[in-house]
Parts: C-alpha cells; structure tokens; sequence
C-alpha cells in the first residue's frame, strides 16, 4: 500500500477514537477535581486567571466526599458483588449451553447459534421490561403460584437483588455464550480422542483437556458479562427498586437528579480505576484475539 | 537449456534480504535465460520463499537488484512487474467466475472487450477448462483448480512465470499427472518459469535447472543429473536423494586418480582425477547407495569395498534398500533391483562384501 | 469438537437455556394483543395497542428520530470499523499500535454511564472552547454511537478479514490492480457479508442505546429507548408490549436476511476442500 494511502487509513480512525475516546476521559479527570457551582457549565474552571495571576484549583474534595460518604463504598461493594455473582450465573447456564452447542452438527451449529442472538438483537430494554411484567407482584409468576395456591399473597420478586440477578443473567447470557463457543468448537475432537484412549472418562477428560483448553473463551465471556454489569444503570433501575445499590444508578442520580457533575466524574473516575484490571485482563485476551 | 544464454530474462544481482538481525537470503546471484523452467528448491526457511517474493515484488531487496528483462525492477511493484505468480494455495477470487477470474489481470490493463474474451477463451482451452467458464473456485476440484490458477497467471503474457509450491495444495496422486501437465503448458506457451519447491521430485521432474537453497545462500545450480551425480556439498549430497558418506583423509593426488583413507573402511578409497586438496586434508566421499554393488564373495577389486553384515532391508518391491553395518559400526545403504522373483536374497545378519567403482564416488569439500 | 447427535445432557441444558432466552419475549408478545389494560391478566384478542402505539406522536417521533441516528451512526462505523480492521489485520507493526488496538477493544465492555458521561463532559467542553457543538442533539448522539459501535463493527470484520487468505490480495496486486483497487475489487466483495452484519449490529446497538444517548442528547432529540423508559417508568402499559413486538418481529426478519446472506456468502466464497 503506498505511503500516503496507508496513513491516512491509519489516521482517520486513530482520530476519532483519540477525539470522541480518550480525550473525554481526560476532561472527566480533570473535572473530577473541580468544584459544583451553579452555572454553564455547572463546575469551576482548574485552571483560572484570577487578577492576572494563575491560579490552580485542584480540589480532591470530590474524592473525600466519597470516602466520607459510605453510600458510595457501599454502593461500589455492592456492584461487584452482584455482577461478580451474576457473571458465575451466566457461566454456569451459559457454559452447558456453549457446549452443547458446540457438539452439535455444522447446521443445527449456525441455527443454534442464532437463536442464541436473536435476543440480544432486539430492544435491551424491552427485555429488562418483559421481566418486571412477570416479577412484580401481580405478575405472571406470583399470579401463578396463588392460583395453583402455592402461596396465599404475592412473595416480593420484583425491587429485590434476586430481580436484578435475574436481569443481568438474562440480558448478558449471549455474551457469555458466544466467546465460549468460539473457543470450544475450535477445540479438536482428536484431543478428546487421545485423552480417551490414554484412559481417562470422560468427565475427567472434560476437566482436564476440554475446562484448560477453553479458559481463554471462559475469560472473555465472563469479563464481557462481569464488566459492564458493574456499571449496570437500566437492570438496577428497573428491576432492583430503591433498595438495590448500584454505582451505575449512583452516578446517573448524581449527574442527573443532584446536577453535580464533578462528583459524578470522580464515581466515573474510582469505576474506572475499579474496572482497570479486568479491562485489561479483557484487553490482553481481544488484542490477541485481533492481532493473530 | 544448461548453458546461459547472452541476455538473461532474469537476473538476480547479489541480492541480501534482511527482516531485522536475520538475513533470509544472502548475497544471491542467479541468471536464469528465456524459455527455461527453474527451480529453487530447499528446505523450509531456507530462503527460496523470500527469493521469490522479490521477484514477484511483494518484498524489496535490502541490497543488490533484481533485473527483468534487462531492466532493474527491485523497486517496482507487484502490479507495474510483467511478472505473475500462480500462488500456492491459488488464491483464486471466490467471488469470481473462472472465466472472470482469467480476465481480472486483463482488464487491469485496460484492454478492449472483445480482446480480452478472446484472450481469456484461449487460455481456458489451453487448460482444458472452457467448459468451466462460468463456475466458482468453490466449484472446483484441487486439480481444476490449478489449472484457473495457471491460466490466470498466464493470461498476461509475463515476461517470467513465478510458481510457488504449485504442486503444494493437491494430494499425491494427482501431482505426478500435473506436474507434466504443467510443464507442457509452460513450454507451449514458452514462457520463462521460476518455480519454489521443498520436493526434489518435483523440482527434478519439471525443472531444466535446479538450485538448492539453504539457510539463504545458494549451495549449487545445475541440471537435475549434474545436481545428483556431481553434489559439491555433504548438504547437496544429503538433500537430493539418498547417499552414504564416508569421512576421509587425503593420501595422495593424482591425475588419473587419487587415494583417500577412512577410518570406517580398511581398504584404500579411490577417486577418479585429482582433488583440490592438499595431502592429509579431512574430506568426505560420498556413494550413491545403487551404485553399490553387493557379493557374498570377496570382490577383485583392491580398493572401494568393505565387508560387513546385514543389519536391516527395506523391500520397496522395484528395489531393495539394504542397510549393511561395517566393523567400524557404520552403516551403508545399498540398493538392488529385485528383477528375478525366485532369487535367493541376502537376509538378515549375512555376512555380505560391498564394492564400487572410482568413478562413482564423489569428493565432497565442505 | 465432536459433532453428532445432541446427548440427552446437551438436549435439556439447551432447552433450559432457551426457555429462558425466550419465555420472556412470548409472554411479552402474547400480552400485546391483549384487550385488558392490565398486562398480566388475559382479557380476549385485540390489535388495541398498536392502534393507540401508531396514534402516539411522541412515539412516532422518538421512533423516527431513532432510525435517523441508526442508520447514520451505523454506515459511518462500518467505514470506521472497517478501516480499523484493515489497520490491525494487514498494516503490520506501527507506533501506538497498542494503544489503537485498546482504544478499539475497550467501548466493548465499557459500562455505559461511564461512556456516556465522558462524552457529554467533552461536548460540553468543546461547546466553551470551540463554540462546536452549539447544543446537543441528533449530532452529538450521533458521534457518541458511531464511536462505540465502530468497537464492535471491527471486532465482526476482523475476524472475517484474518480468515481471509493474504494471497488473494496479492494475486490481484499481482495481476496489476493497485492496492486502492485490490481492496475495492477483491477485498471488499469477499468480506462484503461481515459489513453487512457489522452494519446490522450498529444498527441494533444505536436504536438499542438508553444510557449514552440520555447523557449527550438535548432538548427535541429524544430517541425511543428514552421515550420507552420514560414511559415505562410511569408503569407498565401494553403500548410498550405492542411496541415490543414490532421490535422483535422487525429484528427476527433482519436476523434472517442477514443468517441467510450469510450462508449464501458462505456456500459461494470460502474455498472447500477437494470433491
């Protein structure tokens, strides 16, 4: 490829990400250190020349306050805690799934496979809100129960973590399939076969061959589900009532209800720095992925 | 075909191709002439890949030039070269009938229509593939495969012919067929060729000329017997077909003959002519193993032979492979032809005299 | 992987699994043709929501809106993705490579909140110095999706560009197309499928999106998921389930065309083995 020809191919999607990317984490850090006021934009300036003389506001208040506070640590605590749990739901379904998919013939292989994603390619949102018709208290799954009079009054599904469990195990499922299966039916028959005849059942040679083998499917599924559950705004809002503490829904209240935009910027910038090690463990594993 | 004409269509200047510290090929000089099928034929890694890859233009020498046609091309590249290569796996366009698959490199051209149709209609009967036209390479077999692949290449008149492994992607059988197949296509049309290989079979039965690569540097070029017959290394020696080498000492050089002493033989080793070697030097000789004669009697012969037992036999039904250990502990390889059915064959742990002649053996210097 | 005949084992983990995939959307269809208000209690058939849905002009809007945006943010990130692609299959080495492999690979699992802030944050940042973007819109919304989409539009054509053999491009270099023709005669055809499917995956992602589109959208730009949440919000109503349907039916038609280009493409470009 000429010269000029390859850099600009290069350039133009460098740009953009550098721009519409990167560049705004930069400003979320720097405003993350700045103070609420009541204006356009509602936060003060870092960086000011007050009489002629520059001047520097850096103010950590913002990451005080949420140490002070311990709704956010709570909140913080709480979120890895439900997507961490959720993640091991959707291994423990979405596995089995993968696998049997896998074992399958080329055609019913493809078929499978897209009705595993015909879900996520409609509305996420309308699929969160299929849940709340059945959870909630008239819903389908109490109305069930008490008419085949199980129970006398409806038992609280929906506004509970059990609904918000639910809700990220539902949405993230394919997520959780698809690098799986990408990795299993890769695997080749011969090793099983080989296993087999070294003398090993079949559940030990699952353990041993067909579990190690697939582990790099496994890491990228489960940070494909774990990662953006923590961040979670839609499932917690929905389904998990005002009791259910999410950072995501933290930082859309701090930013939308209470208009404090630095604050919302230092709960972005402690997720961030939260994430930062399954990102990158996420990263190491796709770049791979990408680049072989 | 041996001798090189006065203007090669290919000439290869000292070229070196670096990929950071390591060199891939090393100071390369060839001069291949019109009409010729050449071959460069080695191992895997040695280089000959990368060789082509400057031919073709799709890689750019570090040092030297690459000249076609007496023009330096070592920079032009791959589509402004008047060369065309049949890939090794065809890379043929899926999207692509076959007939607009021969076609693609004419209309790059800009030609008109109607002589491109005539163009591309010519190339398929030469294939034998009209009644192909209008089918997708997925359509195809290995075999047909490659004969699109050909046409393909050869539907631009180039100057120079590149085939990479053409033999690489079909299965055994059916390379024999094509490689004479092939080479009739190619010389019809009469066009220079420069063809990769890692099989001597191949290289040796297609080729006119054959040079053997090896960790990027060219060992020795010569027609397939010169290259058999008359290796001028213990690689080349080792490389094309079977051989057995003894390491020898230099006794004394003569002009009808001279004399070497091995440690593995008891008797005197003789050559035919002189060596280029001073007395006492370390060389190695090399024997063909059917040119090794095999006798439960002592042969007549003073020098070049040995006596030694049967150790294994491999019968490959044309011939014989006998594996004979000597006293020393070496093993030599000779051959039979297993012509009458009801011989008495030498078998296992029989004591048996080998013996070859002076002008069988070959001195190898490095 | 061995294939064959689904086990019993594979058979009800599968059933389980797709019981659970789809339970839900049924329910949610089926209760769109109910004629009760409430979504839970079966009343008789009736097209009543889709009628009342089609007389809605906030929806109407918000829908039209949406597929404005969609379709928009998807061509752009195909173009994107697609050079994106090409950089990190083909290109070889070049500095800042990793750091452009992170920037494609990290919107992948990025929480949205976070993407979504950030963007707003910049906007409004580039408003104070620059005076551009004037207010926030269909524009700024648009950035925002063709910017996370292009992750995903890459990751699909990646993997169809590293499937595709090297050769094929250098033949035709070879046969005398320049490297801007190669890829527009050889190159583009024969992954033409995965841009396809790439497109329909921004597509979905950007009509999809509730939370990014919330942070950088302004006064008259409110997209469909924000009209749904909003709506939802209020409480249940089988508009939504009306609403709901078309999506799902609207997407399954989409999926197939795509699953069906796909096996076509799939029947007549990739090389098979000897016959």
């Amino acid at each position: 490829m000429s010269k000029l020809g390859a850099r600009s191919v290069i350039a133009v999607p460098y740009i953009w990400l550098l721009l519409f990317f990167l560049v705004p984490f930069i400003i979320v850090f720097k405003i993350s250190f700045a103070e609420m006021q009541y204006s356009i934009p509602p936060y003060t300036e870092l960086v000011e020349f007050v009489d002629e003389v520059l001047t520097i506001n850096l103010n950590i208040g913002n990451y005080y306050y949420l140490i002070d506070d311990s709704l956010y640590a709570k909140a913080y605590l709480s979120s890895v805690r439900i997507a961490f749990f959720a993640t091991i739901g959707a291994l423990l379904i979405g596995y089995p799934m993968a696998y049997a998919i896998a074992r399958a013939d080329a055609n019913t292989r493809n078929a499978l496979l897209m009705m595993v994603m015909l879900p996520s390619w409609t509305s996420f949102l309308i699929r969160i809100y299929a849940w709340v018709g059945i959870l909630k208290n008239n819903g389908l799954i109490n109305n069930g129960l008490m008419s085949i009079g199980i129970i006398d009054e409806p038992i609280a599904l929906l506004n509970t973590e059990l609904a918000v469990y639910i809700g990220i195990v539902y949405a993230y499922l394919p997520f959780m399939v698809l690098p799986i299966y990408t990795n299993l039916v890769k695997l080749d028959n011969s090793l099983l076969e080989a296993s087999a005849d070294l003398g090993c059942p079949p559940w030990k040679t699952f353990l041993t061959v067909t579990l190690p083998l697939s582990k790099a499917g496994i890491i990228a599924g489960s940070m494909l589900v774990f990662i953006p559950s923590v961040g979670e705004f839609v499932i917690p809002e929905m389904l998990g009532g005002a009791e259910t503490l999410m950072i995501g829904k933290v930082l859309w209240q701090e930013f939308f209800n209470n208009r404090d935009w630095p604050v919302a910027s230092a709960v972005a910038i402690v997720m961030l720095l939260l994430l930062l090690v399954p990102i990158t463990f996420f990263h190491r594993y796709q770049s791979r992925e990408l680049e072989a | 075909m041996s001798d090189a004409a006065p203007s090669p269509m290919l000439e290869i200047r000292n070229v070196t191709k670096r990929f950071g510290q390591l060199s891939a090929v090393k100071n390369v000089s060839l001069s291949i002439s019109k009409g010729e099928i050449f071959a460069l034929l080695g191992g895997s890694g040695c280089g000959k890949t990368t060789l082509l890859r400057m031919m073709s233009g799709f890689e750019t020498p570090s040092e030297g030039a690459i000249l076609i046609d007496g023009e330096d091309v070592s920079q032009v590249p791959p589509y402004k070269r008047q060369v065309n290569m049949m890939f090794q796996s065809y890379a043929l366009f899926p999207h692509m009938t076959v007939e607009q698959n021969v076609a693609f490199g004419l209309k790059q051209d800009k030609l008109p229509k109607a002589e491109i149709d005539a163009q591309v209609e010519g190339m398929l009967k030469l294939v034998h593939m009209t009644e192909y036209a209008k089918r997708k390479p997925n359509q195809l077999s290995g075999g047909q495969r490659q004969r699109v692949a050909l046409a393909r290449s050869l539907a631009k008149k180039p100057k120079v012919l590149l085939l990479d492994e053409p033999m690489g992607a079909l299965d055994k059988k059916l390379r024999g067929q094509m490689q004479l197949e092939l080479v009739d296509i190619i010389e019809s049309v009469g066009v220079t060729c420069v063809m990769v290989t890692h099989d001597q079979e191949e290289a040796m039965t297609m080729a006119n000329r054959v040079s053997i690569m090896h960790l990027g540097e060219i060992m020795q070029v010569g027609s397939p017997s010169e290259i058999y017959e008359f290796p001028n290394s213990r690689h080349t020696a080792e490389f094309i077909g079977s051989v057995n080498i003894f390491d020898a000492t230099v006794q004394h050089v003569g002009t009808e003959s001279s004399q070497l002493s091995s440690e593995d033989l008891d008797c005197v080793l003789q050559v035919e002519g002189g060596i280029n070697a001073l007395e006492g030097a370390h060389v190695g000789v090399a024997v063909r193993p059917e040119k090794i004669y095999m006798s439960r009697s002592k042969p007549e012969q003073g020098e070049n032979w040995a006596l030694g037992k049967v150790h294994d036999i491999a019968y490959l039904g044309g011939h014989s492979v006998y594996h004979v250990r000597l006293p020393s502990g070496k093993v030599v390889m000779a051959t039979t032809t297993n012509v009458d059915r009801h011989e008495q064959r030498l078998t296992w742990e029989d004591d048996v005299y080998l013996y070859w002649s002076a002008s069988s053996s070959v001195v190898l210097y490095q | 992987m061995q294939t064959g005949k689904l086990s019993t084992w594979s058979k009800s983990f599968l059933s389980v699994g797709f019981f659970f995939l789809y339970a839900p959307i049924l329910i949610l269809v089926i209760f769109s043709f109910n004629k009760s208000d409430l979504v839970t209690v079966w009343a008789g058939f009736s097209f009543k929501w889709y009628g009342e849905l089609f007389r809605d002009p906030q929806m109407l809007g918000a829908a039209w809106i949406s597929l404005k945006i969609a379709v928009l943010a998807a061509s752009a990130a195909v173009v994107l993705g697609t050079m994106a692609s090409i950089v990190m299959v083909r290109m070889g080495d070049f500095k800042g490579k990793t750091a452009f492999t992170s920037m494609i690979t990290a919107p992948l699992v990025m929480p949205e909140v976070i993407t979504g802030l950030s963007l707003l944050l910049l906007f409004v940042a580039m408003g104070q110095s620059l005076g551009w973007p004037g207010e926030r819109g269909m524009l700024t919304i648009w950035i925002a999706h063709v910017t996370f989409c292009t992750a995903f539009v890459a990751v699909v054509i990646t993997s169809r560009l590293q499937e595709l053999d090297d050769s094929i491009e250098e033949a035709a270099q070879d046969l005398g197309a320049p490297p801007w023709k190669v890829f527009f005669l050889v190159t583009l055809p024969i992954i033409a499928p995965a841009l396809m499917s790439g497109w329909l995956l921004a597509f979905t992602l950007s009509l999809d999106d509730l939370v990014i589109a919330s942070f950088v959208s302004g006064p008259g730009s409110t997209t469909l998921p924000m009209a749904v949440f909003s709506s939802v919000r209020m409480g249940i109503s089988p508009q939504i389930n009306a609403l709901a349907t078309l999506v799902i039916l609207a997407a399954t038609i989409a999926v197939f065309i795509a699953w069906w280009f796909a096996q076509r493409s799939l029947k007549s470009t990739t090389v098979v083995g000897d016959d």
